[in-house]
């Protein structure tokens, strides 16, 4: 098999890396704060995308068992290990805009630049 | 400039990096065969623990000890909000939203708190949970917060109400988890520590594991409420 065969069986995969950079770019150039967690939360995205794609397998069902019909599931386990990441993406999504609120109340700008050129003017 | 060019250089590495991981991946079908836990819980997921949707199974039975320190990450989220913003007061707005929009919410907040109640319960027949039903009952606090004006909010569901579902989710969680060492044995073991399977598919199924999404389900609401009305506090210094 090669390279370009695995790729586009599958493309979830490069999906997934796709969005990661996206988001990985919007976290290195913006100097906004929020657009900094916009874009951690698009890595995050990403994250969850490619876990649920390692488990995925296709023409399977859900991991829900009606009787009567054959063993022909999905892996459960990525699912309920994304959950666990979906829960501490939005706790830590939570904590960063509040910690960026604050810093807006005591810098007046969410610019990560300016902040910086505050702070070294203070000291 | 010179933070573009390098951040472009520096993806361009990664991916080609990613890339090069990505071409020896397995495909999933071959690393489901290869997995023994996924298909133990395929196979014997259901006699094991009485619930049919085996997300649920895995997470509130197999991994209950991961599930419960889960919630604890939004209970540490919650209580790190609440302590940036102590000093911080409700506005209390009296007015909300026109009389047409309080009227519908009226009409609409039973059928969001049923489905709420709906998912959280049925957790374990149907795709769901706590933390999804959770969410769609903090929802409901959100919306009336906006509706009705945080002068509502202020005086029926107060943050003392809050944080004390919020405790009781976590405390009934523990107990029911301390059951099982109570019977001899396991940490949150379910069907062992006699609790009743049940017949599968059926809301009396899956032992512990429905009541375990009840205290989950308060914990995730009264927490992400709790966030909410900390955000829209206004400074009072």
């Amino acid at each position: 098999m090669t390279f370009l065969e695995v790729v586009f069986d599958n493309y979830f995969y490069l999906g997934s890396i796709t969005i990661f950079l996206i988001g990985f770019h919007t976290l290195l150039t913006h100097s906004n704060l929020i657009k900094k967690v916009i874009g951690m939360n698009i890595m995050e995205t990403a994250i969850f995308l490619f876990i649920v794609s390692i488990g995925y397998i296709r023409d399977r069902h859900p991991p829900i068992v009606v009787e009567g019909e054959p063993h022909m599931m999905i892996n459960p386990l990525p699912s309920a290990l994304v959950l666990t990441g979906i829960v501490v993406g939005v706790s830590l999504t939570a904590f960063a805009l509040s910690l960026i609120v604050k810093l807006y109340k005591y810098y007046g700008t969410v610019d990560i630049d300016e902040i910086m050129e505050i702070r070294s003017r203070e000291s | 400039m010179i933070r573009k060019s390098v951040a472009l250089v520096i993806l361009a590495i990664l991916g080609l990096l990613v890339m090069g991981g990505l071409a020896e991946l397995p495909l999933p079908a071959e690393r489901m065969s290869e997995s023994v836990t996924s298909r133990h819980i395929l196979s014997e997921g259901v006699s094991d623990t009485g619930a049919v949707n085996l997300v649920t199974a895995v997470l509130f039975d197999y991994r209950g000890f991961d599930t419960l320190g889960e919630a604890t990450v939004i209970f540490a989220a919650a209580a790190g909000v609440v302590l940036l913003f102590f000093r911080h007061d409700l506005p209390t707005s009296r007015l909300g939203l026109s009389s047409l929009a309080k009227r519908s919410i009226m009409v609409l907040a039973p059928f969001v708190f049923v489905t709420g109640l709906y998912i959280v319960m049925f957790g374990h027949v149907t795709p769901g949970g706590g933390f999804q039903g959770g969410v769609v009952w903090a929802t409901l606090t959100i919306l009336l917060c906006i509706v009705y004006g945080t002068a509502f909010e202020w005086r029926f569901i107060n943050t003392r109400t809050k944080t004390l579902l919020e405790s009781l989710g976590a405390i009934a969680f523990i107990l029911l988890g301390l059951v099982g060492i109570y019977r001899g044995d396991f940490f949150l073991s379910n069907i062992a520590a006699g609790f009743r399977a049940g017949v599968p598919g059926e809301l009396t199924s899956g032992g512990a594991i429905p009541l375990l999404n009840l205290a989950i389900g308060l914990k995730v609401a009264a927490g992400l409420a709790l966030i909410f009305y900390n955000m829209v506090k206004k400074d009072v210094g």
